[in-house]
């Protein structure tokens, strides 16, 4: 039962992120709703990994056959963490250089090419 | 050294080119930098042909760390896994940022934007994209392609338009990511496995499930982002519009087609046996998209006036035409796919620069702006005319190989109808490109209409003189345009191209190569078909672009009946309403498509 909440979550905090996104009328604001959409892949990542019971995936000092949460999806979720921190930095300095060039951080007024 | 261990250096040499480049810039200056990074590209050029002959006869993979699978085991490891095809579309990728690089020799007066770095990063990472045999390495690779072209695209900060642009990009193929991700994690959670063969094999042959159809559902959809497929297309106008011109070639000629590979490399290796019953149904929906795509492209393709704009919808319809090179689901399609992106990225590749020559000497971009301006420039103007009727696919051009199988597959699945949106494709891209070059170079007719994109101002890119077009900028071009003309030329192309393909789609012996060690099997060059009816039906296609473009542009002189022409200059007022420029609205189709393809397979797959 706990395991299919993580995934209804997921797929909440999903589609709350495009909500967000598509309504937003901030670009900082934007971003930040990109970032909400990208937490409900670690939530269906941890979903998968997680083990009732499973401890972490160190096997140094634990006895064989203890049962373990899987430690690929952390792995994953690194990767995932790294791109998404690399691609809000790069969206916030784009939001930034915008307000200093066009003096907008509203996605309406910086339509400029269009149709 | 054999030539398996030489595959990664095709993506590690210009990775660390680049850092140094990036480390070093501000010392040793522009030209070194120039000239280092065009040595790295021209290294990688010579390093994807030799590996592209080396996987001529058999595919070759590569694990790393030496971390095959041992017998009877399973794919812990990650692998490049070479095949024809992806080795092919590496070639394209290399020699169309060696052709970008020389051509910015005479753009960009300083280091300080990173731009030759971020080039290199850009090829390094399509390159793997094209080689890697992991699901989740190709997601890797597919970010950083696009975390260095989200860089790329909005490298002019100082104006505001390239920041939309870039913004806009960056979002729509950022929540395409993620849906990725989510397949991917889907996939997964199913099989335990990351490795295309590994995942395939566990899928093995019974049908597909909700869970199994959602993660190809959103994996599909997010590469299908990449690849600008109608409706999820809306960045590719905003991001070509503003993009440096080399860049453009890089985006048009290669990024969008490797979103289409992408999906075929997926759907082959993976899903292709779990939706094997499903397969009548899976085609008629991809190609409804593609016709979709190939429509609404050549409309706005006409009805643009900013010339990288107009071009960039050129893009999106031919990429509906792709779309059908793989959603026939027949080797034979593929390889016409494999052709017909080798010769459309040279082609318009070559536009984008010819495009780039116009801003360079005009500082305009505008069809109306550039009204007769270009008089005098001939040979820019000759490029023009043999790239539009490249992207008709006439006789001596790639295009036409790679459209005739396309075409001839869908005569054999009893899809021959889609030989129309074709048509449609091409007459309406080449129409429009023809159009504007009759106003640009020979000022002939009224001015064009302006719309709302023509007038954006774009800051040239050069500081040169004006005067005259520098070699630098001119050569590549020729020589990409000329490329795609030279490929048809290869002797037993389509024979060649329809094996390679042959090796691609069968999964089960691609599984039993990467997890059994496999031997690998020669590709089987397959019987070509006469060309006939293709070179009539695409010199039919070049006429009624040729006619159409006079027709627009004489209109006034010749006849009422053409006022047609106008209404489809000043296109359809709703589909222009609908690419609006605000991200939101983009996200918002995005979800939409993804909802409606869901639709359509929970009701025709189930």
């Amino acid at each position: 039962m706990l395991n299919y909440l993580a995934y209804a979550v997921a797929a909440w905090v999903f589609l709350w992120g495009l909500y967000g996104i598509v309504t937003s009328k901030n670009l900082v604001h934007q971003v930040v709703c990109l970032a909400i959409l990208q937490t409900s892949t670690y939530v269906l990542l941890l979903a998968i990994g997680f083990k009732i019971g499973g401890t972490a995936p160190i096997f140094a000092d634990i006895p064989v056959g203890t049962p373990v949460v899987d430690p690929l999806v952390q792995a994953l979720m690194l990767t995932d963490v790294v791109v998404e921190a690399t691609v809000a930095a790069l969206l916030l300095s784009m939001v930034v250089k915008a307000n200093e060039v066009a003096g907008t951080v509203d996605p309406e007024e910086l339509r400029i090419l269009m149709g | 050294m054999s030539l398996t261990t030489a595959i990664p250096f095709c993506v590690a040499l210009p990775l660390i080119i680049a850092a140094l480049l990036a480390l070093v810039s501000r010392w040793i200056g522009r030209r070194v930098c120039d000239s280092l990074a065009i040595a790295a590209a021209a290294c990688n050029v010579l390093l994807a042909l030799v590996i592209l002959r080396g996987v001529w006869s058999h595919p070759l993979i590569y694990w790393f760390g030496n971390w095959w699978p041992r017998p009877g085991g399973v794919a812990l490891g990650i692998c490049f896994n070479v095949d024809a095809v992806g080795a092919a579309l590496a070639v394209l990728t290399a020699t169309l940022t060696l052709a970008g690089l020389i051509y910015s020799w005479k753009i960009f007066e300083d280091t300080e934007n990173h731009f030759q770095p971020l080039m290199l990063i850009f090829m390094a990472a399509m390159c793997g994209f094209s080689y890697t045999g992991d699901l989740f390495n190709l997601f890797v690779f597919f970010e950083l392609m696009s975390v260095s072209a989200f860089a790329l695209c909005g490298l002019k900060t100082l104006e505001p338009a390239p920041l939309q642009g870039a913004f806009n990009f960056a979002i729509v193929n950022t929540v395409g990511a993620f849906m990725i991700v989510m397949g991917i994690g889907l996939l997964y959670a199913r099989t335990g496995a990351l490795n295309f063969a590994q995942v395939g094999r566990s899928l093995g042959r019974t049908p597909a499930d909700a869970l199994v159809l959602l993660a190809f559902l959103l994996i599909a959809v997010g590469y299908m982002t990449k690849a600008a497929i109608v409706p999820f297309h809306f960045w590719l106008a905003d991001a070509h519009a503003v993009a440096p011109s080399p860049v453009c070639v890089l985006f048009s000629g290669v990024m969008v087609e490797l979103g289409l590979y992408a999906v075929a490399r997926i759907y082959w290796t993976i899903f292709s046996g779990t939706l094997a019953a499903h397969e009548g149904q899976l085609r008629e929906i991809l190609l409804m998209l593609a016709t979709l795509c190939a429509v609404v492209g050549g409309l706005m393709c006409y009805a643009e006036h900013h010339l990288k704009r107009l071009l960039a919808f050129s893009t999106i319809s031919h990429a509906g035409l792709m779309l059908a090179g793989i959603g026939l689901l027949t080797p034979k399609a593929l390889g016409g796919f494999l052709i017909y992106v080798l010769s459309h990225g040279t082609i318009k590749g070559g536009l984008f620069l010819s495009a780039g020559i116009l801003l360079h000497r005009h500082q305009k971009i505008g069809e109306d702006h550039l009204h007769g301006c270009g008089r005098g420039m001939w040979w820019t103007a000759a490029l023009f005319v043999i790239g539009a009727f490249g992207l008709a696919g006439i006789l001596p051009f790639g295009t036409l190989l790679g459209e005739s199988m396309i075409s001839e597959a869908a005569k054999s699945v009893q899809q021959s109808w889609i030989a129309y949106a074709f048509v449609f494709a091409e007459v309406f891209t080449a129409g429009a490109v023809l159009r504007a070059t009759f106003r640009i170079f020979f000022g002939w007719g009224e001015p064009a209409p302006t719309d709302k994109s023509s007038r954006v101002e774009e800051k040239p890119e050069t500081e040169e003189t004006r005067q005259r077009t520098p070699a630098a900028m001119f050569l590549p071009t020729a020589a990409l345009i000329l490329l795609g003309i030279a490929i048809g030329a290869v002797p037993q192309l389509r024979g060649t191209a329809e094996g390679a393909a042959g090796v691609f789609v069968d999964s089960s012996h691609y599984a039993q190569m990467v997890l059994d060690n496999a031997a690998p099997a020669p590709p089987r060059k397959a019987p070509e078909e006469p060309l006939t009816s293709s070179i009539v039906r695409s010199s039919v296609a070049g006429a009624l672009a040729l006619a159409l473009a006079l027709g627009s542009v004489f209109r006034k002189k010749l006849a009422p009946a053409l006022n047609f022409t106008r209404s489809l200059e000043l296109g359809n007022s709703a589909l222009r309403a609908a690419h609006s420029g605000h991200p939101g609205d983009y996200v918002a189709w995005q979800s939409l498509g993804m909802a409606a393809i869901g639709g359509l397979f929970a009701w025709l797959l189930h």
